[in-house]
């Protein structure tokens, strides 16, 4: 990961926090500048997403191939994910008490994010609890990709079976078009993309210190 | 607090932003010093 990726990083972030501080939004009723948390909360969670999905994926391949590397990428987005699921909670709450009244309304959105939580949790307990590495990646592979099949149930489909506190039709509406005003969609895509490059970076070093770690292992066993 | 934060959604906004900013350097943190360790356990070999 050469410098100008890290340097372009650190801009496109200030810019993200520039366009959530002072571009002018439009008046949403009820909600008024509270409606700039869309700019940094959606992006933590659509991070949780793709971090997860990553997981998964490299679950597959480990159980395909046998190679330890791809345990390490898996487990290091599956780190990375739980990080961006707890910030998406916290934020979330915070955002929920000045606006909703009170932290925690186990609203569907933050059941469901409350669970992945503990489904997530529960991956590092299993990893934690196996000292054999082949054994614990073969188990922890597994368990990731059943992990992963929760997911769009709990992001996608729960929170709009179940009538939610979220506000509704905030980007799309029901119809598939854009309701977000575009100004504001621009930025919120912008901050998208920007924080999946900063994902990608911290996933980067995650792995890289995983890798030192597995070698060492590895030199201690032969 | 409340009062002024429920008046002044800005200043909740930047909070947030704050909370997320905390949470990414606490986890590099962690990352840099468990790289340390083991560069330190490198290094005494």
């Amino acid at each position: 990961m050469n410098n100008i990726y890290k340097y372009s990083v650190f801009v496109l972030i200030s810019l993200v926090l520039v366009g959530t501080f002072v571009v002018p939004i439009p008046t949403i009723p009820g909600l008024y500048d509270k409606a700039r948390i869309i700019y940094l909360h959606v992006p933590l969670s659509w991070i949780a997403v793709v971090s997860f999905l990553l997981s998964m994926i490299n679950s597959v391949q480990y159980l395909r191939k046998r190679d330890l590397i791809y345990d390490v990428r898996s487990h290091s987005a599956a780190e990375v994910g739980f990080l961006f699921t707890i910030l998406a909670t916290v934020t979330g709450a915070l955002w929920a008490k000045f606006n909703w009244g009170t932290y925690w309304n186990w609203d569907p959105r933050q059941t469901s994010i409350f669970i992945l939580l503990l489904i997530y949790g529960a991956y590092f307990a299993l990893r934690s609890a196996i000292d054999n590495y082949e054994q614990k990646a073969k188990l922890a592979s597994v368990y990731a990709i059943i992990a992963f099949v929760t997911v769009p149930f709990f992001i996608f489909i729960m929170p709009r079976i179940v009538e939610s506190l979220h506000p509704a039709d905030t980007i799309i509406d029901s119809q598939g078009k854009i309701s977000m005003n575009p100004v504001m969609f621009t930025i919120f895509m912008f901050s998208l993309f920007s924080f999946t490059l900063l994902f990608f970076w911290i996933l980067n070093i995650k792995i890289r210190l995983e890798k030192l770690k597995l070698q060492r292992i590895q030199k201690i066993n032969n | 607090m409340h009062d002024f934060l429920e008046q002044n959604a800005m200043y909740l906004v930047l909070i947030i932003a704050l909370v997320t900013w905390a949470g990414l350097f606490i986890y590099l943190f962690s990352i840099d010093r468990n790289l340390k360790k083991l560069e330190g356990a490198e290094h005494d070999k």
